[in-house]
């Protein structure tokens, strides 16, 4: 029991630490100006982070039932994976 | 073949009751088929993964989707794990499995000047798995569009199927399932019992230059109940005494995952680069670094290639053999496991993927319907390195594995 709550102290460190580092990045992002008219690169489908979804979460479904970690791209139910 | 025709008949329907002026797509429709295979003498494992999602958009504001995919897996595992120190015959106890798992989903979004609302309802069954799930999500862009936040939460209520032990029971007397028969139908020897899951996320991306566009992703999860494999038992005596395997009740999960990608004018390639990190309360350390890069072939064709690579060290109560008289006390000696995914290892993945996109506008619709239509088809090479893990010291030989998936997408 105490080796539980120093490990969830230790990842709520680590979880402020990132979200400090966000607010500041956030904070910064507000200087930053990319008008309509120069978002013709970025409105393309190839700079859009997951352009295929189907294809992303078949992957990261494959993933998650082969490795001991998970998360980071999307909110989904459980499933066994027992196999 | 009925299937498509009454898909058809239903979709001209929608058409021709929705007044053309309201807006120029209605509807979304996108099936696909994945394989994935592991060319193993011993497990070839084979899921086929069919699927198909159908998002309506009556409205500018409102969406109503729904979905359905099923896994269907074949091949053998084995349901005891032994050590290096294992006089147990570990590799020729494999037996030989065929099941199911069948998901369905339903959901709508409400959307207005740039900001999104949904929420989805998934209900799963397998024959020793049911699974029910919310997720609602919440969006909104600002900063004149170069910014973007998402925040989403996911509840899932799942059960699994276990052999009836109490509670009460000491963790070395419990026994693994054999099969799955009488799951879920009050069958001798078994019982249902609770999975809870909580998944929270938060995403950022944000443009900074007309050529650069970064995305941070945090996510956390909580599970509670029983997260063992209720089918795998570990020998944990030097004379071979077998108990089902034994985790610990609760689980808390953290990820940062931070992606950039970068177009190259010269190129005419996107480039993107990602690393996340990832943390649990069983100790578990774990580091992806991605890299991908995207060119078009010709105005509709693009092509992909991506390469990933995986590490994590082990679960604190990871053992590759728990017959060597761990202290009772300790983490080997509380909990065991068969499990090779908390094991320390690392794997590689390479890839690629074909994309074909045509757009029409809606007085030239293409076959009279369609205002878009996508086919994608993508093929990765998946090796993992089980730095300790084997069955009774031997190495595992299932370590390779090809993924496969071929998708179509039509806009009407």
């Amino acid at each position: 029991m105490m080796k539980q709550q120093t490990a969830i102290g230790g990842l709520a460190k680590q979880l402020g630490f990132v979200v400090g580092v966000t607010a500041l990045a956030l904070s910064a992002a507000g200087c930053v100006t990319v008008r309509p008219e120069q978002r013709a690169v970025l409105a393309d489908p190839s700079m859009q982070f997951d352009a295929d979804p189907g294809d992303g979460a078949a992957r990261e479904h494959v993933l998650e039932n082969r490795e001991g970690s998970s998360g980071g791209r999307s909110v989904k139910g459980g499933g066994c994976g027992c196999n | 073949m009925q299937l498509s025709r009454h898909f058809a008949l239903a979709l001209g329907l929608l058409l021709s009751a929705l007044p053309g002026r309201v807006l120029a797509q209605v509807a979304d429709f996108a099936p696909r088929a994945s394989v994935f295979w592991e060319p193993s003498g011993t497990s070839h494992l084979l899921v086929i993964n069919p699927s198909a999602e159908l998002s309506v958009t009556p409205t500018e504001w409102l969406d109503v989707h729904a979905g359905y995919e099923a896994d269907i897996v074949s091949g053998a595992t084995e349901s005891l794990k032994g050590g290096r120190l294992s006089t147990v015959d570990i590799v020729s106890s494999a037996t030989d499995f065929k099941d199911t798992r069948q998901q369905f989903s339903g959901g709508f979004g409400l959307q207005r000047d740039g900001t999104k609302l949904s929420a989805t309802y998934t209900y799963g069954r397998e024959s020793d798995y049911r699974s029910n799930a919310i997720a609602v999500q919440a969006g909104t862009t600002f900063l004149q569009k170069n910014t973007e936040l998402t925040l989403a939460y996911g509840r899932g209520f799942d059960q699994v199927c276990t052999t009836a032990f109490a509670d009460s029971d000491g963790a070395s007397v419990k026994q693994p399932l054999d099969s799955s028969k009488g799951c879920f139908k009050n069958g001798d020897n078994r019982k249902a019992r609770e999975v809870d899951l909580d998944n929270f996320q938060t995403g950022w991306t944000q443009t900074w230059t007309p050529e650069l566009a970064t995305q941070l992703v945090l996510y956390g999860a909580l599970q509670h109940g029983f997260l063992e494999n209720p089918y795998r038992a570990v020998v944990i005596a030097p004379a071979g005494d077998q108990a089902l395997e034994n985790h610990p009740d609760n689980r808390t999960r953290l990820a940062a995952g931070l992606r950039a990608k970068y177009y190259v004018r010269s190129l005419t390639t996107a480039f993107s680069a990602g690393a996340r990190i990832y943390r649990d309360t069983w100790d578990i350390l774990g580091q992806t670094y991605e890299l991908e890069a995207e060119r078009y072939l010709s105005p509709e064709l693009r092509l992909l290639a991506h390469a990933r690579y995986y590490r994590q060290t082990e679960a604190a109560f990871w053992s590759d053999d728990y017959t060597g008289g761990e202290p009772e006390d300790g983490p080997r000696g509380q909990y065991w496991t068969g499990d090779r995914e908390l094991s320390p290892l690392w794997s590689y993945m390479l890839g690629g993927r074909l994309l074909y996109r045509k757009e029409a506008d809606p007085q030239h619709r293409l076959l009279s319907v369609m205002l878009g239509f996508e086919a994608s088809l993508s093929f990765d090479l998946m090796k993992t390195a089980l730095e300790e893990f084997t069955w009774g010291g031997v190495e595992p030989s299932d370590t390779l594995g090809m993924f496969g998936s071929l998708g179509l997408r039509g806009e009407f």
